[in-house]
């Protein structure tokens, strides 16, 4: 026992001092704001459901992504925007995933007016190459174009039943994206964080929204606007407008 | 090198200091936080020879006890204080975003060296006749020229061998089907595989255990002191870091984005259709079709590690594909008939092409996608009709031949070590 008794004490008094002192008051709250998908009325999903388009045809969507820069929450007092992320791809693309991805960051806690982010990759990051980026970090060579177009800001990809057959034989491929782009979003609602019983956030996209908004509706019947890449993005910009004016904020 | 006016004792007891802070954080792992141990620091308390002592010490009556706790107190310090080997820096291409080196199995010189033994030594199959190099053989790089691997006693596998060219910078699932989560999980596989190398981790680990050269180098590479530690984890852990020096960046694709070559008139053509220049309405080549093909096979590694069906087989239904691919590792129906984006590093090399090696040439595989594949609803939205002429399917050829690395396939430090003699 006098043996333990020898071995123990120093390393009990190592850990009694190097324990932290009185913990603080917090000030920070774990933020979590979901992302969800929709299409239309309903939750997106993935492959496995089929949605009526408003000129007659069936979609089944494959692929719905965009990278979001600058996510800010706004504070009441008006005072500096707290950055949440520099950049997150928010995206959908298998069937095994739900329709709504969360992400967690860890902010003051204290009263907020709203919420801004641009819709895109932001330019200053937009002129960077991909290899200065982790091989598995969100502005990654996946999404690069190449060095003149620069990253894809946002994909819709889906498969169409044009002629009502059930046969989903007409892809639609929407890979938008150039600094002129670039779209500053901004949500304007009162939320207070505490720490506790904080309310949740949710980002609400819908991919229909993005191709038709009721008035307008985006051509998939053309051939030529079945597939929009890289440096042809006069055709996109109908879709992006739309896709940047269609989010919402909902806080409950 | 020795610092004027600070004595001697003063470096021991900044030394000492050192080791009782390390060991301090072992012990408030283990008992405090509870978190899982890095492996060095696992090496060090697993120490069975350090345990038992400390046993023995502790156990110790009379008038030595004191001295033996001390002892024992001691070892451990020196066990905590045991260098790790330094990590082998290897060098990577700037035009790459760096490997990301797992923290638990950096690569070192000895386990670099032991990984690259392992991966030709048919030791590791059932009945020592087939290794990873029979397979993956470093003048096709990494792949075997035939449709589907043959296994020991002659068996088929089950698809055709994935090339390793740049496997490292692959941080997503590996296999066809992504089955494995990272090239120490995947280095498992094949060693289990009954078509493949046969099936018997535990003959494997007996084998390595008892043999003269590997047992001690297996040691050295990972701090093992019983043979007991040995586990399969260490034999996949030494053919990862292997696999990780697999690097290749200096075929032409490269070298002319390094601006010191140029392609020819069929090359550049054949680029301009992979990476779809006639997307800008405005640019030199905007009358051309594009092939779509960057969407998936993305520079510099020449895969986005996605999974997709590109249109090889008819299926009305889900359910008609013979090989379920991914959809038998996720069971999720609308992953059926989907597979792993491959690289097209060094591709020229690698025939026969796909997942079941159907497709005997390049040109077989660009007469495919030209052609838009077969229908499934699952299939890629950009696989689709191309419309390529044969110029500008010659064009494509001539471009994938430009991925090709001669210097990576014929590198001396990717093969079998040639012994003095043979």
């Amino acid at each position: 026992m006098k043996s333990y008794f020898y071995f123990l004490l120093p390393l009990l008094l190592l850990i009694v001092s190097c324990e932290d002192d009185d913990d603080p008051v917090s000030t920070e709250a774990e933020l979590s704001i979901a992302f969800r998908g929709e299409f239309g009325e309903d939750d997106l999903a993935i492959q496995s459901a089929t949605y009526d388009y408003p000129t007659g045809e069936q979609l089944k969507v494959l692929l719905f992504q965009y990278y979001l820069s600058d996510l800010e929450l706004l504070p009441a007092d008006g005072g500096d925007a707290v950055r949440l992320s520099d950049i997150e791809l928010i995206r959908w693309m298998s069937a095994t995933e739900g329709p709504v991805a969360t992400k967690t960051y860890t902010v003051p806690t204290g009263d907020y007016q709203g919420i801004r982010f641009g819709l895109g990759v932001k330019p200053e990051l937009n002129a960077q190459d991909p290899n200065n980026s982790p091989a598995d970090g969100t502005l990654n060579e996946n999404e690069f174009w190449n060095a003149s177009a620069r990253y894809v800001f946002a994909k819709i990809e889906a498969n169409a039943d044009m002629e009502g057959d059930g046969v989903f034989d007409t892809p639609l491929t929407y890979h938008m994206g150039s600094d002129a782009l670039y779209t500053t979003i901004t949500f304007t609602q009162d939320f207070s964080l505490d720490g506790s019983n904080d309310p949740q956030l949710t980002i609400i996209s819908d991919v229909l929204a993005a191709l038709s908004d009721g008035n307008n509706t985006f051509d998939i019947s053309d051939a030529d606007q079945q597939r929009v890449h890289g440096g042809n993005q006069a055709i996109a910009s109908d879709i992006w407008n739309r896709l940047a004016n269609q989010f919402e904020l909902e806080v409950r | 090198m020795r610092l004027e006016g600070i004595h001697p004792y003063f470096t021991i007891v900044v030394a000492f200091c050192h080791c009782l802070y390390r060991l301090f954080s072992s012990f408030k792992k283990i008992f405090i936080e509870g978190s899982p141990l890095s492996s060095e620091e696992r090496a060090a308390w697993t120490s069975e020879q350090t345990r038992r002592v400390l046993r023995r010490s502790c156990a110790a009556k009379g008038a030595g006890g004191e001295v033996s706790v001390f002892i024992a107190a001691l070892l451990l310090l020196l066990t905590a204080c045991q260098p790790a080997e330094e990590p082998v820096l290897i060098p990577e291409p700037e035009a790459f975003a760096s490997i990301i080196y797992p923290s638990d199995n950096p690569t070192t010189r000895a386990g670099l060296a032991l990984g690259r033994d392992l991966f030709f030594d048919p030791i590791l199959s059932a009945d020592s006749t087939i290794s990873c190099g029979t397979c993956h053989q470093p003048e096709r790089a990494f792949t075997d020229g035939l449709e589907k691997s043959i296994g020991i006693y002659g068996r088929v596998g089950r698809r055709n061998a994935p090339g390793l060219t740049n496997v490292g910078y692959l941080y997503e699932t590996l296999f066809w089907d992504g089955r494995a989560d990272n090239l120490e999980a995947q280095a498992l596989h094949p060693i289990a595989e009954a078509n493949e190398m046969g099936g018997s981790w535990p003959l494997v680990v007996s084998k390595l255990r008892q043999h003269a050269d590997y047992w001690p180098r297996l040691q050295e590479a990972f701090g093992l002191t019983a043979k007991k530690e040995l586990s399969p984890d260490h034999v996949g852990k030494a053919l990862a870091q292997f696999q990780r020096s697999l690097i290749s960046g200096d075929s032409k694709y490269d070298r002319v984005e390094r601006g010191v070559d140029t392609y020819d008139e069929l090359e550049a053509l054949g680029y301009a259709i992979f990476f779809d220049l006639a997307d800008d309405p405005d640019g030199a080549f905007a009358n051309l079709p594009t092939g779509e093909c960057a969407h998936c096979h993305t520079p510099p590694h020449f895969t986005n590690q996605r999974f997709f069906n590109n249109g090889l087989d008819l299926a009305h239904d889900l359910a008609d594909f013979d090989d379920a691919g991914r959809g038998a590792i996720t069971e999720n129906p609308f992953d059926r008939g989907v597979f792993r984006t491959p690289t097209l590093r060094n591709i020229a090399l690698t025939a026969p092409y796909m997942h079941d090696g159907r497709m005997k040439t390049l040109a077989e595989v660009v007469d495919h996608y030209n052609s838009g594949g077969q229908y499934a609803e699952n299939r890629s939205a950009n696989v689709f009709p191309l419309g390529l002429n044969p110029r500008q399917k010659a064009g494509l050829l001539a471009f994938l031949q430009t991925l090709t690395d001669t210097s990576f396939v014929n590198n001396e430090n990717y093969r079998p070590l040639q012994l003095s003699g043979e």
